[in-house]
């Protein structure tokens, strides 16, 4: 059981050393926060810029005038990018607007994405503080249940259960959001584990505090960066997975469209409109890539570095 | 030792328990099946003999002792299209599904060992550099789109390899390097930060004060030692290496397990599903208990943790 380790673990703190009395992790002198921001790396504001880019594309494209993402015109039909200023990123097989489509399928896919995340750092950190700060009995049937849900492939899960319910984006969200959260519930786990008997913790129970109340004011506060910081880099993963299972027709449903949706349906065009399919890949590639470098600034990255460093002064 | 194993072995029962449980709970969700079964003009009455006769009229609780039964017995039932049991169905479709997860397993664990020695010998920081941002760039990109650039590139473009199908060992390229380049980030990462482990301790310093030559200290000390945590890794990262397998062979129409549930899911037909469920799971859990046993056996601290 403890050797299961995930990748997130590998990354996972000890307990925050500079805690207060009331439990809350001290923040940094404005001055030393200041100084940190200064000394982002170039792949953090890289990252940062392509976050933002498909943030906007999100937001902004229902903006953008001639913004229809379902309108057919198939006499203005597979248009290649930059050759009609009507439609800026061409137009797909039934002569709808890509940007448009681009837009909303950005819209949608990072919609499905955060709540996922969020159901999963929910559960995984809900049950991981039980677990933690309670121990026994409660403590080994919610490791087991993390165990078992380990067990189960989740792509194939959820083809199981479209099998019996049919395809939706609300079933993508339950399925993903009910089997991703081992991540969260090891760590918090882990750290209501080690705060459990420390004095602040002890403090208010003594003084006839219950234990939902010490959980939520004393607990909670020092879990909450790290779960931040595990949705941070799942968020990337759990992208991969929700396009994947698009692809296969098991996400949302047309005409509403996805990236893995997209990029499926360009697959039959790639000899004559390629760009049906890479548009919507770079999209998804920006959004990845720039989750993936801006949440590095937050993981171990660095550290490992560092052990390596150590390891060849030795 | 052996309460580790017994206490092992009964976490990996008790998983596979609650796939079956699960499972039994999905198929009891889609309702009966005779209205499948049955052409459009059966009448009732025939659709309630055959419920009856497949035993879905039975009380839940009788059903669920059945169906544990059956699978006990390696019954997991008849596809409701092809009129063949699922085991079946999906047993002739599971080695192409293998050929193609082993060949990238395979592949993608050469690649990373060989990265990742490289960067030991070396010591260089700029090479680890490149090889861990070299691979988070290509984990960005997802396998089904990966695969289609790849087709674009060496099928569409310069005609070199087969874009579809299994045909030809030349068909097993284009997948094998998608899922391979796919998973290199992930064992890159493992395989080094095992090393950089081994390399702070004591014996290793022990090993370069008698002078013994970079190479010598990792191929000979360091590697063996590294071994375990790279395995056990391995073991829970089949499950990902096998859905992904899944989406890939969707793009390359490639005969295998992802093909024929995917077909299932669009035909309602929920025994293959089950069965591919079942299976996977079975094998998923057979390996881990396997990597752990082995892990247990080879480093007695293991077994004591």
């Amino acid at each position: 059981m403890t050797q299961q380790l995930l990748p997130n673990e590998l990354a996972v703190p000890a307990v925050p050393s500079a805690t207060d009395p009331q439990g809350k992790v001290r923040r940094r002198p404005a001055a030393a926060r200041g100084k940190r921001r200064a000394a982002a790396s170039p792949a953090f504001v890289a990252g940062s810029v392509m976050l933002g880019l498909v943030l906007l594309l999100a937001a902004g494209g229902a903006l953008l005038p001639g913004y229809d993402p379902f309108g057919q015109n198939l006499s203005a039909a597979m248009r290649k990018p930059f050759t009609d200023p009507e439609h800026l990123l061409g137009t797909d097989s039934l002569g709808r607007d890509m940007l448009s489509r681009l837009s909303l399928a950005s819209f949608v896919t990072l919609g499905i994405a955060l709540a996922v995340v969020i159901l999963n750092a929910v559960i995984g950190t809900g049950l991981g503080m039980a677990a933690g700060y309670f121990g026994g009995r409660l403590d080994s049937a919610i490791t087991t249940l993390a165990d078992v849900n380990l067990a189960m492939p989740v792509v194939l899960l959820l083809i199981a259960v479209a099998a019996v319910t049919g395809p939706s984006a609300t079933l993508t969200i339950a399925t993903l959001g009910l089997t991703y959260w081992v991540g969260y519930a090891r760590v918090s786990r882990n750290l209501a584990r080690s705060l459990r008997h420390r004095d602040f913790v002890l403090a208010p129970l003594t003084q006839g505090g219950g234990h939902g109340w010490v959980i939520r004011k004393h607990i909670l506060p020092n879990v909450f960066s790290q779960t931040l910081i595990i949705a941070a880099t799942d968020i990337a993963t759990i992208i991969l997975i929700e396009s994947s299972l698009e692809y296969l027709g098991l996400g949302v449903q047309p005409p509403v469209p996805s990236w893995g949706s997209m990029i499926f349906e360009g697959q039959k065009y790639l000899g004559t409109n390629p760009w049906l399919a890479i548009l919507p890949g770079i999209v998804m590639f920006l959004t990845v890539a720039g989750a993936q470098f801006t949440s590095q600034r937050f993981t171990a990255e660095g550290t490992t570095g560092a052990l390596l460093r150590k390891g060849r002064a030795a | 030792m052996p309460q580790y194993l017994i206490k092992r072995t009964g976490q990996a029962v008790f998983t596979l328990f609650c796939v079956l449980t699960f499972a039994f709970i999905l198929g009891r969700a889609t309702g009966k099946p005779a209205g499948l079964l049955l052409p459009d003009n059966a009448t009732p009455a025939e659709v309630d003999a055959l419920n009856g006769a497949l035993g879905f009229n039975e009380p839940l609780h009788v059903q669920y002792l059945t169906f544990l039964a059956n699978v006990l017995g390696g019954d997991f039932g008849m596809s409701y299209r092809q009129r063949e049991p699922a085991l079946v169905l999906i047993a002739e479709r599971l080695p192409a599904t293998f050929e193609l997860a082993f060949w990238s397993f395979l592949l993608g664990l050469v690649l990373a060992l060989l990265a990742a020695t490289a960067i030991q010998l070396t010591g260089s920081r700029t090479l680890r550099s490149i090889f861990i941002w070299g691979g988070s760039l290509r984990q960005s990109v997802p396998d089904f789109f990966f695969a289609l650039l790849a087709v674009l590139l060496f099928s569409v473009a310069l005609g070199m390899l087969p874009s579809l199908g299994r045909t030809s060992p030349a068909s097993l390229v284009l997948p094998v390097l998608t899922i391979a380049t796919g998973q290199f980030v992930l064992y890159v990462r493992l395989i080094d930060a095992a090393l950089s482990d081994q390399a702070g301790q004591d014996y290793v310093r022990t090993a370069f004060s008698k002078g013994q030559s970079r190479a010598r200290v990792l191929f000979s000390h360091m590697l063996p030692n590294s071994v375990l945590p790279v395995l056990t890794m391995a073991g829970l990262n089949l499950g990902s290496l096998l859905g992904g397998t899944v989406v890939v062979e969707a793009v390359f129409a490639w005969p295998g397990l992802g093909q024929v549930l995917t077909e299932a899911v669009s035909q309602r037909d929920f025994p293959i599903v089950q069965a591919g469920l079942l299976v996977v799971a079975l094998i998923f859990v057979s390996v881990n208990l396997a990597v752990d046993l082995i892990a247990a056996k080879v480093d007695p601290r293991v077994s004591l943790a």
